[in-house]
């Protein structure tokens, strides 16, 4: 199963991973609207910088998942394709998937009217390849079998 | 800002790596006002305040305002790199020429800026890459011939083409015998395509740039030059693809690096600036560079114009033997030469000290660093100087003593048709190679602050190099170039460089006068 | 191979979990007290208050078919009475008798109710179960000032949703702050002034020592003396594990029902798992009950693996908790305060983050309080024992991540799938 593999060499910090994954998880996938007229989606992936390293870290899809483990309503699953994703649906914002993330990947969504929602990289399900792996510009994401 | 009141030599456009916005710029109006050379264009309808081209920008022209909710810029910072706009996932910025607001004087219009520099800021300017003075271009000037009905041409698709070339000291005859050859040959350097990668030093390059050169040149079985800066201990495994530079300075020269290369090439000059030594700002100094070079880190390497043990033919015809009898004679020496006005005479004097290969380094040239005066104003077109060392040496009989490799501005592949039809058996691309991997021209190499990654030594940007995507490019460039040539040899009717070599009656002039064409030896179109 | 679940939650689904992944033929029959399918227990508070109902699939922690998709024969709504060792054999409250290979006591715990009069007034409530909830729900409507006894998990977040509904709430904690257990003072003082905000009255260091009324609750008295007028209850002092039948059936029990590093019991066809068992915690380095989801989880994961002859070892738990209260989020986890610990800890505007360190420099616990994001390394430290000396000092940053740690480190995780 394939994943995105993260090269740290290759990362300039530019950001295009997190503004691709935002068009990607948007409403009309359009890049200007996405990020001007609609409700901003969150980026799944991070770019964590601190010179001169910088790279963008998002879900590993671990084969056993403690984010599975962790959730109090079975939100976190994992999907035909064998991805772990969060069903917004049922999903309570409980956070106890980040408190067992040792990836520190999943993100907080507290738009929601009562419930949170855990957010974190799906691997895009609509996509051949995911949307970050396309948009980086020097290859620092590659999708591969780990 | 680095002011050395001593030196004669000072960095100013050295903008400094801001992370917040610098607000005193202001303040300098009166003092220091050069008009911007360039305008940053900025749709804001498309901008969606990424905030990538603030990240990118290392000249620090690119500031995010949180409180405005926008991106700006400080035009006077801006170089033209155009890493913004390349980045710019929506498209939203044009990098464009500031007009001049002075009155038309085309006597004065593009030396008022550096009037007023020279005043302000009490120093020269330092430079990088090739001369972009309007100057003739030769090579535009020359048009190749076709074979047609009465010599037919060549299909380079259903016949072989031979790109082959060997580089090194020819015998006047030889001698077979049925067990093969008799002769004893000198050392040769065997190129499969007749395109070298130039002379350009680790230290004015980022690492991960001669990573990329290391794999094409072993890729497409051709070599590059390791330049003036000594060779990082990861790159010797690109062994049998190496030509290793002894240069004024010697830096990084000791036995494991002479060991590496397949050929020690002596920098006696280099194109862009003819009768000074070498210039790597102590920005670009870091500690591997440091490590490399066998030099303080920090300090300006400058390498010294002559080479101090060099002040006469014989004394290069010394070092070119010790260099011979240090490598057991099992490897080409070559001599770098700037094109300068005699350079026949040097040439040959060269070819007689013992050397193997003549590279002669024309006007054009790129460098990493260079005084803006000598880089506009000193040596010769590749051109010419090639067709009088060809032209000089085969009148004294001594031709194929040395190859010839001609450098300096070398933009096409039919500027290599070009040069080999003038008299060379191979070329060195240097500007072409990096523009390749992303260069944009935009002349501030010096800096170390290069926004491609390519002319830097910060590890944060050499990162924008990927040594995966350089390497393919250049392979691709190297690749697409060759398909040129052997596409135009076909047309030409020769199937072989050696065909090609010196083989003038190939070439027309057009628009050149009779003295051109006589220097030259090409004849004028029509005749 | 017959295998017998008694309980119907979170490490009873993970056990059928563990064993449907590799044998569809055993038969698994879950016996349940409880109608339901398994549900998810930290949600009862917002069933009371009418946030989430029954009908929604969120509110359980499987989905409908999951019995039927895993060929799971269920007994709901029966008690398991007593179980017989050496007949291997567990009997129901209606003198049924089931028979097992392997059995996995998986029944969790039941609040405790602490010595006091007046608990069986009407208005008095727990809230444990669906039929607690349940009936505190329905009686909402006669509640207009409600005491919640304990500042706890249970009792913190009841509070929290009773003052949402509009009801006039007292919290009555013995200790000088809620979540005692799980914060220190200066976390907890972020829940208390969320607590204040969101118009609930807090009364810390006290206890209740009488519910007073005729019929129905009428008023609170305080061990103070302090009298509260209330007409309704919740009683959250704690959970205990429900080992009542395991300790009659002659199983090794203590705080829990003691269980060795495969989750098996003093008998080695009997497993226990969850809420009910005492298991290694490896922080505090003794057996102890952690009624914790995320171990219940795992607990019953390997117990599944082993009942079915594997050999998966527990490496041992610590309690962990994620909590919001109002606007407040905190995450902590391990040993949250001591004299004994090297402490780093920063207070910001909104944000508190401390961390604990023993002398081999191990992270043993920590809290973050605001900002919570990438609590889940941290947990990754306490579990592999990493040695932190040489990044310690970056904790305290609030844009904590992977940039802080070396590039050996990073390309060894990252380039995994498992932790």
């Amino acid at each position: 199963m394939k994943v995105v593999k993260i090269k740290e060499d290759n990362c300039v910090y530019c950001h295009l991973c997190e503004v691709a994954c935002i068009v990607e998880h948007s409403q009309s996938k359009d890049i200007i609207k996405a990020f001007k007229r609609e409700e901003r989606p969150i980026a799944r992936c991070s770019v964590e910088f601190n010179y001169p390293v910088s790279l963008s870290v998002m879900c590993r899809h671990c084969d056993d998942a403690p984010c599975m483990e962790a959730c109090q309503n079975g939100s976190m699953h994992r999907d035909e394709r064998g991805y772990v994703v969060v069903n917004p649906d049922t999903c309570v914002g409980c956070w106890m998937c980040i408190m067992a993330c040792p990836y520190g990947v999943i993100k907080r969504d507290t738009r929601r009217e009562i419930w949170g929602l855990s957010t974190k990289c799906d691997l895009c399900p609509d996509r051949e390849i995911p949307a970050c792996v396309e948009a980086c510009p020097n290859e620092a994401l590659t999708f591969e079998e780990l | 800002m680095i002011i050395d009141k001593n030196a004669t030599i000072l960095y100013y456009l050295l903008p400094k790596f801001f992370k917040e916005a610098e607000k005193v710029e202001w303040m300098k109006n009166l003092k220091e006002y050069v008009p911007p050379s360039f305008v940053v264009e900025r749709d804001d309808y498309r901008c969606i305040r990424c905030k990538a081209c603030v990240e990118q920008c290392s000249f620090g022209a690119t500031f995010y305002d949180e409180d405005e909710d926008k991106v700006w810029n400080w035009n006077a910072k801006c170089v033209g790199c155009n890493r913004c706009a390349a980045i710019c996932p929506t498209e939203a910025i044009t990098v464009k020429r500031a007009d001049p607001t002075y009155r038309y004087n085309h006597n004065w219009n593009t030396h008022i800026d550096g009037l007023k520099k020279r005043a302000i800021f009490g120093g020269t300017p330092v430079v990088s890459m090739g001369n972009d003075k309007p100057y003739p271009i030769y090579w535009d000037h020359m048009l190749l011939n076709a074979s047609q009905v009465t010599n037919p041409s060549i299909d380079p698709l259903r016949e072989p083409m031979e790109l082959k070339t060997f580089l090194g000291r020819k015998p006047a005859k030889v001698e077979v015998s049925d067990s093969g050859l008799k002769t004893r040959l000198a050392p040769q350097l065997e190129l499969e395509i007749p395109i070298m990668f130039a002379a350009m030093s680790y230290g004015a390059l980022s690492y991960n740039v001669i990573e990329s050169l290391g794999r094409a040149a072993q890729y497409m079985g051709t070599y590059y030059n390791s330049g003036e800066g000594g060779l990082n201990k990861d790159h010797y495994k690109f062994k049998g693809n190496i030509i290793v530079q002894v240069a004024s300075g010697r830096f990084g020269v000791h036995k494991d690096y002479l060991d590496v290369g397949s050929a020690i090439e002596i920098k006696i000059g280099q194109g862009a600036k003819p009768g000074i030594g070498g210039h790597l700002p102590g920005e670009k100094v870091s500690e591997t560079i440091s490590e490399t070079r066998m030099m303080p880190k920090g300090s300006d390497a400058l390498s010294p114009a002559p080479h101090h043990d060099v002040y006469s033919i014989e004394d290069l015809r010394q070092l070119i033997y010790a260099l011979k009898e240090a490598t057991e004679y099992k490897k080409p020496v070559a001599v770098k030469i700037a094109a300068v006005h005699n350079v026949a005479a040097i040439a040959s004097g060269v070819a007689r000290a013992g050397a193997d290969i003549v590279v002669i380094d024309g006007f054009k040239g790129g460098t990493g660093a260079s005084p803006q005066v000598i880089r506009d104003n000193i040596g010769l077109p590749l051109e010419v100087a090639l067709a009088v060392v060809d032209e000089r040496l085969r009148s004294e009989g001594i031709r194929q003593d040395v190859s010839i490799v001609a450098s300096g501005g070398i933009r096409n592949s039919m500027d290599v048709v070009k040069a080999i039809a003038l008299g060379a058996d191979a070329v060195y691309i240097g500007t072409a190679a990096l523009i390749a991997i992303g260069c944009t021209m935009c002349q501030q190499c010096h800096t170390g602050k290069c926004a491609w990654g390519i002319s830097t030594q910060d590890p944060h940007l050499s990162k924008r190099v990927n040594p995966d995507i350089a390497s393919k490019r250049l392979i691709n460039l190297l690749e697409v170039w060759a398909l040129e040539i052997k596409e135009t040899m076909g047309a030409m009717g020769i199937n072989s460089i050696e065909s090609l070599r010196g083989n003038r009656l190939n070439l027309r002039g057009v628009g050149l006068n009779e003295k051109e064409l006589e220097i030259l030896g090409i004849l004028p179109a029509g005749e | 191979m017959r295998v017998v679940i008694v309980g119907n939650s979170v490490a009873a689904i993970n056990a059928i979990e563990a064993i449907r992944e590799k044998d569809k033929i055993s038969k698994i029959t879950v016996i349940s007290d409880e109608s339901y399918r398994a549900y998810s227990h930290p949600l009862l508070p917002n069933l009371v208050i009418g946030e989430v109902s029954r009908s929604e699939e969120r509110f359980y922690y499987r989905r409908n078919d999951f019995y039927e998709k895993n060929k799971v024969d269920t007994l709901l709504g029966k008690r398991v009475v007593k179980i017989l060792q050496k007949q291997k054999q567990v009997i129901l409250e209606n003198d049924e008798k089931i028979e097992y290979d392997k059995l996995l006591i998986a029944c969790g715990g039941k609040p405790i109710k602490p010595p006091m009069e007046g608990l069986e007034l009407e208005g008095v409530h727990t809230l444990t179960n669906i039929k607690s909830a349940d009936k505190l729900r329905k009686d909402l409507k006669n509640i207009k000032h409600c005491v919640v006894i304990g500042g706890g998990l249970i009792g913190s977040k009841t509070a929290e949703k009773l003052a949402k509904k509009g009801i006039k709430v007292t919290l009555v904690e013995l200790m000088r702050r809620v979540l005692y257990p799980v914060l220190d003072d200066t976390a907890a003082d972020y829940i208390h002034k969320e607590l204040k905000s969101l118009g609930v009255e807090l009364i810390l260091n006290d206890s209740v020592s009488a519910i007073l009324g005729d019929k129905r609750v009428k008023e609170v008295e305080l061990k103070s003396g302090k009298k509260i007028e209330a007409d309704g209850v919740v009683v959250a002092v704690g959970v205990a594990p429900n080992m009542d039948m395991a300790k009659e059936a002659g199983l090794e029990v203590n705080k829990g029902v003691v269980v060795n590093d495969f989750m098996q019991t003093s008998d080695e066809n009997i497993f226990a798992a969850g809420d009910v068992a005492e298991a290694y915690d490896m922080v505090l380095g003794i057996k102890r009950p952690i009624p914790i989801l995320p171990l219940a989880a795992r607990q019953g994961r390997i117990a599944g693996l082993n009942i079915l002859g594997g050999d998966v070892k527990y490496k041992g738990g610590f309690a962990t908790n994620s909590i919001t209260i109002g606007k407040v989020s905190f995450i902590s986890m391990g040993i949250v305060d001591s004299d004994e610990l090297e402490i780093l800890k920063i207070k910001k505007d909104g944000e508190y983050r401390k961390f604990l360190i023993d002398e081999e420099n191990r992270l043993k616990g920590m809290i973050l309080v605001g900002n919570i994001e990438k609590a889940g390394m941290f947990n990754w430290m306490i579990q592999n024992k990493l040695d932190v000396s040489w990044m310690k000092d970056t904790f305290l940053n609030s844009d904590f991540g992977w940039k802080y740690f070396n590039k050996a480190f990073r390309v060894l995780r990252l380039d995994r799938k498992i932790k």
